[in-house]
């Protein structure tokens, strides 16, 4: 099995939260796994991306055109990263209003922003939310709920619990897409 | 036992099991997690290890050198730029060589994700003549850290380890060792003049030649043991690809995927290579292609009329590697046609910019504010350092930024050449501590006349929040004291989010500056937002929201401040995004000329 991630985002939101949860969960599905995140500046707030290739890969970074899957946690950062996506195969799982374009790909669109200002979760768990949308949503995801859940809490056991109420809202609301 | 880690993270748990016990550096982007993590991997192994970060890279680097030279097994850490701060001691640390061993980790960052130059370590390791391995993969740091300790005991010599961007962020399930089963060395000097204080020209002479002979002989351990049975498993093809580094995993990847016929042979330590011995490897060959980054420094080894590679322009000669680019550099030398066809097309409306920033809530974002207001553009130069308030140039207060500390001299080089104009350098408290403290004292001797303002957040933010000298010791450390001891008095302001006060302070300084007659300094204790021990006392979370009656659209708050949370909504007016403004207050006074900002109702987000 091969396939690439590209999570894009604004700094401060937890793209690097993700990609050592996919990391783990390709370990507990007995796959390889190469991960790169994005430590550049400490600041919040300037666009972020990283990426998650599972299977045989040897390099680290995402060439354009390549990625099966853009986990976007906000819309226009969706939208600068698009071009990684393949050519008539890619999903993105987008953070965005009914103002986001419609674009050559398979769309999947929340609005997280609003819910998260209706306080239905917390939105330092946006990043759990958008993964439990993907989770619901790309057919072709190589993970079950069951492997991301066990991922989640080998991560911080803590945190556990209230991530993956989060990530069940998310399924949840995910049935309304 | 295998494990999900960091490149930085399977650096440091190599450092341990190599029986690493003294850890020196200075944090830089994207060296900075490792030292951390030995702490962390020490702390929790209880073992009794040094690891500190010094004041600058140079001074890292000698405790990490006399530890070697006692007997240790230690390391030094540093991104690349530092290796130039520490770069005086290394070209001597390499004639006379050590006794225990030393891996200096120097990572480097092609594509200059967060570095102000794209060098090659590697070649720096080539012009200090000391061995460098050139990992690929978080995997083989593991391996790499380990095998360049025992090398280094092996031929007395300092090895580089010199991992790229790409190694130090990314994430692998790694095969690491159960156990320790290294001891540490005990450290124990031995006197021995004539070589731990050689001196020109007879003494120097001796260690260049042992340099040379030692040199010759790694050589020759490089073939037996890193490039001979590689070369062995080559299947024979017409071509050619030597690889270092991560530039092997994108050729791997990218004659996988496009089916093309060539033999790869990756060479781990790119210097010192064996050049007869590798060049008699191209006889099968017809054409080598030579894929490394970011300098030439295995093709400048390497001499044959089969090369192709960054000397011959077939191969990309600035930023970092993609599969793109290696099939670019496959087509440019005639292997496969040219082909975009797999490529998706960006996305064609302009998009909002998001330049990096200062955090929402940040003081440096004030001073800056505030130093725009007293000390007019027209009239002033400001210079400014390397570290979070580089981001000043988003509000127009920054022209020149050269390297760490250089705010200093140069506010000094200014002060003679453009005596009319007011200079106002800014500088970080780590930058101060790393080299700002010499420029001062020249400055305060040659009587320079400028404006000096530390902004001390007590952190060093940018690299990760680490803590600075005076963090960790206040009791024997402090700025202003060691301002005072360059010579000049040390005006101190204790930063308020209140912006009026902010001014006033600044105000003051232009007061002293009128009647100076050498330079005038400011320490500014400020904190940094993301620092969980200090925020929550310095934030007042008063949240801030604007009365659209009020707002006229001018611009003012988003050129001259610049806080992300304010944004125009779709009615054209400004706005606070509620999860990110950090309630600091700063904005409710002096940067609306309508009164616009206000306080908001109800506490919290
Ligand atoms: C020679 C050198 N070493 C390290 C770095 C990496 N680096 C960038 S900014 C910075 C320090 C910033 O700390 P400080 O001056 O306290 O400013 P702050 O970020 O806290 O505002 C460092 C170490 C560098 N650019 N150059
Ligand atoms: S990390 Fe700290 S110092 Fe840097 S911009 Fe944010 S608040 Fe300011
Ligand atoms: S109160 Fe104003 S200055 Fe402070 S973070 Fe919020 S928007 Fe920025």
């Amino acid at each position: 099995m091969k396939y690439q991630i590209v999570i894009a985002g604004i700094g401060g939101q937890g793209a690097v939260f993700l990609v050592k949860v996919l990391s783990i969960a390709s370990a507990i599905k007995g796959q390889k796994c190469l991960g790169t995140e994005n430590h550049g500046m400490s600041q919040r707030g300037g666009s972020v991306s990283c990426y998650v290739k599972v299977g045989n890969f040897y390099a680290p970074a995402i060439d354009e055109g390549q990625a099966d899957l853009l986990i976007a946690l906000e819309g226009n950062e969706g939208l600068r990263n698009i071009q990684y996506l393949k050519k008539g195969h890619g999903t993105i799982v987008v953070n965005a209003d009914a103002k986001f374009p419609k674009v050559d790909f398979e769309t999947v669109k929340i609005d997280a922003f609003t819910k998260a200002k209706n306080k239905e979760f917390s939105i330092e768990a946006l990043n759990v939310y958008m993964l439990g949308i993907t989770l619901a949503k790309d057919k072709n995801f190589p993970f079950s709920q069951s492997e991301i859940e066990q991922a989640i809490t080998q991560m911080n056991a803590k945190a556990a619990p209230k991530n993956i109420s989060v990530l069940h809202l998310a399924i949840a609301d995910a049935k309304e897409i | 036992m295998k494990q999900i880690l960091m490149g930085n993270d399977a650096i440091a748990l190599a450092l341990t099991h190599a029986g690493v016990d003294m850890v020196s550096g200075y944090p830089g982007t994207p060296s900075s997690e490792i030292l951390g993590n030995f702490q962390k991997h020490s702390q929790k192994l209880n073992l009794n290890t040094y690891a500190q970060w010094a004041t600058n890279e140079k001074v890292g680097f000698e405790v990490a050198y006399a530890g070697a030279i006692s007997g240790k097994r230690t390391c030094a850490t540093m991104k690349q730029v530092g290796l130039n701060v520490a770069s005086d001691a290394l070209m001597s640390a390499s004639y006379i060589g050590l006794k225990g061993a030393m891996l200096l980790i120097s990572c480097d960052d092609p594509g200059f994700y967060s570095s102000q130059t794209e060098q090659d370590s590697r070649s720096f390791a080539k012009f200090a003549r000391i061995p460098v391995l050139d990992p690929a993969t978080p995997q083989e740091a593991y391996d790499m850290v380990k095998l360049g300790i025992e090398i280094s005991e092996k031929f007395e010599s300092i090895i580089m380890l010199r991992p790229v961007m790409r190694v130090c962020h990314a994430r692998e399930i790694c095969q690491v060792d159960d156990t320790l089963h290294v001891e540490p060395l005990a450290g124990n000097f031995e006197r021995n003049i004539p070589r731990w204080a050689a001196v020109p020209p007879a003494g120097r002479f001796r260690q260049g030649l042992e340099q040379l002979e030692r040199l010759e002989v790694i050589k020759e351990w490089n073939w037996n043991n890193l490039i001979e049975p590689k070369a062995k498993a080559l299947k024979g093809s017409k071509v050619l690809c030597l690889t270092s580094g991560t530039g092997d995993g994108y050729v791997r990847e990218a004659l996988e995927e496009r089916g093309i016929e060539a033999d790869v042979l990756k060479l781990d330590m790119p210097y010192p290579l064996p050049k007869e011995k590798i060049e008699r490897l191209f006889e099968t060959y017809e054409k080598v292609i030579i894929f490394e980054e970011s300098y030439p420094c295995i093709e400048e080894q390497l001499s044959s009329p089969k090369l192709y590679g960054k000397l011959t322009k077939h191969v990309h000669q600035i930023d970092e590697f993609s599969k793109d680019k290696v099939l670019s550099t496959f087509a440019n030398v005639g292997l496969i046609e040219k082909n975009n066809s797999y490529k998706s097309e960006k996305y064609n409306q302009p998009l909002p910019v998001r330049p990096p920033n200062m955090c929402p809530g940040c003081p440096h974002r004030d001073v800056f504010y505030s130093v725009m207001k007293v000390f007019k553009k027209k009239k002033s130069i400001y210079t400014s350092d390397i570290g979070c308030y580089t981001l000043g140039l988003n509000q127009g207060a920054i022209d020149t930024v050269l390297c760490m500390g250089a705010s200093v001299s140069m506010a000094s080089g200014f002060a003679i050449s453009d005596p009319d104009k007011t200079v106002v350098a800014t500088i970080g408290d780590s930058t101060f501590a790393h080299s700002g403290v010499a420029p001062l004292i020249n400055a305060v001797y040659q009587k320079h006349k400028f404006i000096l303002l530390i902004l001390d957040n007590s952190v060093t933010a940018m690299t990760g929040r680490q803590t600075t000298p005076e963090r960790a010791n206040p009791t024997d450390i402090d700025l202003k004291k060691i301002v005072e001891g360059c010579g000049v008095t040390c005006y101190e302001y204790v930063y308020k989010p209140d912006l009026n006060q902010t001014v006033d302070f600044m105000k003051s300084l232009k007061n002293a500056y009128e009647n100076a007659d050498g330079p005038v300094v400011a320490v500014i204790r400020e904190f940094c937002v993301l620092d969980k021990d200090r925020a929550d006392e310095w934030l007042p979370k008063v949240y801030v929201e604007v009365d659209s009656e009020k707002c006229v659209s001018c611009d003012s708050c988003i050129t001259a401040y610049k806080c992300p949370p304010m944004h125009y909504n779709d009615e054209g007016k400004m706005e606070i995004d509620p999860f990110l403004c950090a309630g600091c207050s700063a904005c409710l006074d002096v940067i609306c000329p309508t009164d616009a900002f206000i306080r908001k109702n109800k506490e919290g987000k």
